[in-house]
């Protein structure tokens, strides 16, 4: 442990001093050397001063032309609502909310956050009165981060006016889940189908799944918890 | 409570009148673009599987609405609104004449930027880790950066806050390699069946070193370790090493 400490502010000591040594000018971003501009702007005073004496000063004003900015619209924020089966405690109602950020037409990141309650294992509805969890240990809340990819872009059509792009994607990321009275790791994949009626708007069809290890039922294993959901997401 | 009502009233109609605002105000200006190409494809979305359905021939100009990834959705002179890539767009001009350029990013960006930030997933003393980042540069070579961390341990669950110096030893190289240094919190929450511990806040600090590989455009890859002292009350500090490695981006 000593020599740990030890280590520690050695290499503490070594950074500050390469750290320290290679600092050029703090707070100076791509700032340019000033000796390289002042020839060009010698050699301009020199050519005023040998060019002849105008007799007539132009009044030429230049058009200046304001650029408005172009709004971006990237991210993605919406609500959800759809099925949850949880392994061995049934199929019940889950609502969410996802937030995702458009990197590029084929790639985005999203952030969920979703809950869904437990029902009872077939276990606890044959045996009577015994009762595996709690009613808070019942409560399913995930949270995780995927990296999205858009794939088979096309065009639904309504009637004959109305046509809206779309896009399947799939998606696959990390996390945690509490449940059962502990917080999980979480991996996750999926796919989904978005559909964009307007630019400022989409629905999606999602279906994705959660898996986690747990020991609740007396031995460890990796419990799969398929969600089916429909959202509606505004871009900004 | 009735000084609080009409209070909350008023702050939930500026949020709707914040909200329609963009929609009702038709004046907003927009920027005007010339055709200077034998002409510009507008595609039915923004994407390059998206059909053409209309072109601007050279010489008309086209207004930019607004910016989806590498998109713009256009509208002509006679209505028609469509997406033009951000490479067809590279060849338009404005109404002075001058060339229309659009930054995304570049290696110089990279080498000397304001602000990064980022995700990782990776391993925190053995348990499963989620971890994000955000930092200031100072110049090229300097910066501070926070962290916060989230980890699944078989034991134990907890989160990881560091704040500290990175000082990047090659800026302006592809591969660029970084030493980092700093302070932190962790939070324990000790998973038990019979005895159930207290959950514990603890200072750390941490010395670590990593590497960055610009990708493109405004984004890299990071990936870093760690070693973290964990200086407990208990008789002897522990020590836990932090791997991982993710996706970031500068501006």
């Amino acid at each position: 442990m000593e020599s740990g400490i030890r280590v520690f502010l050695l290499t503490a000591v070594l950074v500050a001093l390469s750290g320290c040594a290679t600092v050029r000018g703090w707070f100076h971003h791509g700032s340019k050397p000033a000796a390289a501009s002042s020839p060009t702007a010698v050699t301009g005073a020199e050519e005023e001063q040998n060019a002849p004496p105008r007799v007539v000063e132009p009044e030429v004003a230049r058009r200046q032309i304001k650029v408005p900015r172009i709004r971006s619209s990237n991210f993605e924020l919406g609500l959800n609502y759809g099925v949850l089966s949880i392994e061995d405690f049934g199929s019940h109602a889950s609502y969410g909310v996802t937030a995702a950020y458009h990197i590029t037409e084929d790639f985005f990141f999203q952030a969920e956050a979703g809950r869904s309650k437990a029902g009872r294992t077939s276990f606890e509805t044959l045996s009577g009165n015994i009762q595996l969890l709690t009613e808070a240990e019942r409560r399913f809340t995930y949270y995780d981060l995927s990296l999205g990819y858009n794939f088979l872009p096309g065009e639904a059509f309504l009637g004959r006016g109305i046509a809206m792009t779309n896009a399947f994607y799939l998606l696959g990321g990390i996390g945690g889940t509490d449940f059962a009275g502990d917080t999980k790791f979480t991996v996750n994949f999926g796919a989904g189908y978005r559909v964009v009626p307007s630019d400022w708007m989409a629905v999606h069809v999602t279906v994705q799944d959660r898996i986690f290890q747990t020991s609740l039922l007396g031995y460890t294993k990796l419990t799969n918890n398929l969600e089916a959901r429909i959202g509606v997401t505004v871009f900004f | 409570m009735i000084t609080r009502a009409p209070r909350l009233a008023l702050a939930a109609f500026l949020l709707l009148a914040s909200l329609c605002a963009p929609a009702t105000s038709g004046a907003r200006e927009y920027l005007q673009l010339f055709v200077t190409r034998p002409y510009l494809e507008l595609h039915t979305g923004p994407g390059r599987g998206y059909p053409v359905f209309h072109v601007v021939p050279r010489d008309d100009s086209v207004d930019v609405l607004f910016r989806r990834t590498d998109w713009f959705k256009v509208r002509t002179v006679r209505g028609v609104e469509g997406w033009a890539s951000l490479n067809d767009m590279q060849h338009t001009v404005l109404a002075d004449g001058s060339p229309f350029h659009f930054e995304l990013g570049d290696r110089t960006g990279f080498t000397s930027h304001r602000y990064e930030g980022g995700l990782f997933a990776g391993a925190y003393g053995g348990a499963s880790l989620v971890s994000g980042f955000a930092s200031v540069s100072f110049n090229s070579q300097l910066a501070l950066e926070g962290a916060l961390g989230a980890y699944y341990g078989r034991y134990s669950n907890g989160y990881t806050g560091d704040i500290g110096l990175a000082h990047v030893i090659a800026p302006e190289a592809r591969w660029s390699p970084f030493l980092t240094l700093g302070v932190g919190e962790v939070r324990t929450n000790p998973k038990a069946t019979l005895v159930r511990p207290a959950d514990r806040t603890e200072p750390t600090a941490y010395v670590g070193g990593g590497i960055r590989y610009y990708l493109t455009r405004r984004f890299f890859l990071r990936a870093e370790y760690k070693a973290h002292w964990i200086f407990t009350n208990r008789n002897q500090n522990e020590e836990a090493d932090e791997w991982k490695a993710g996706f970031a981006f500068f501006f």
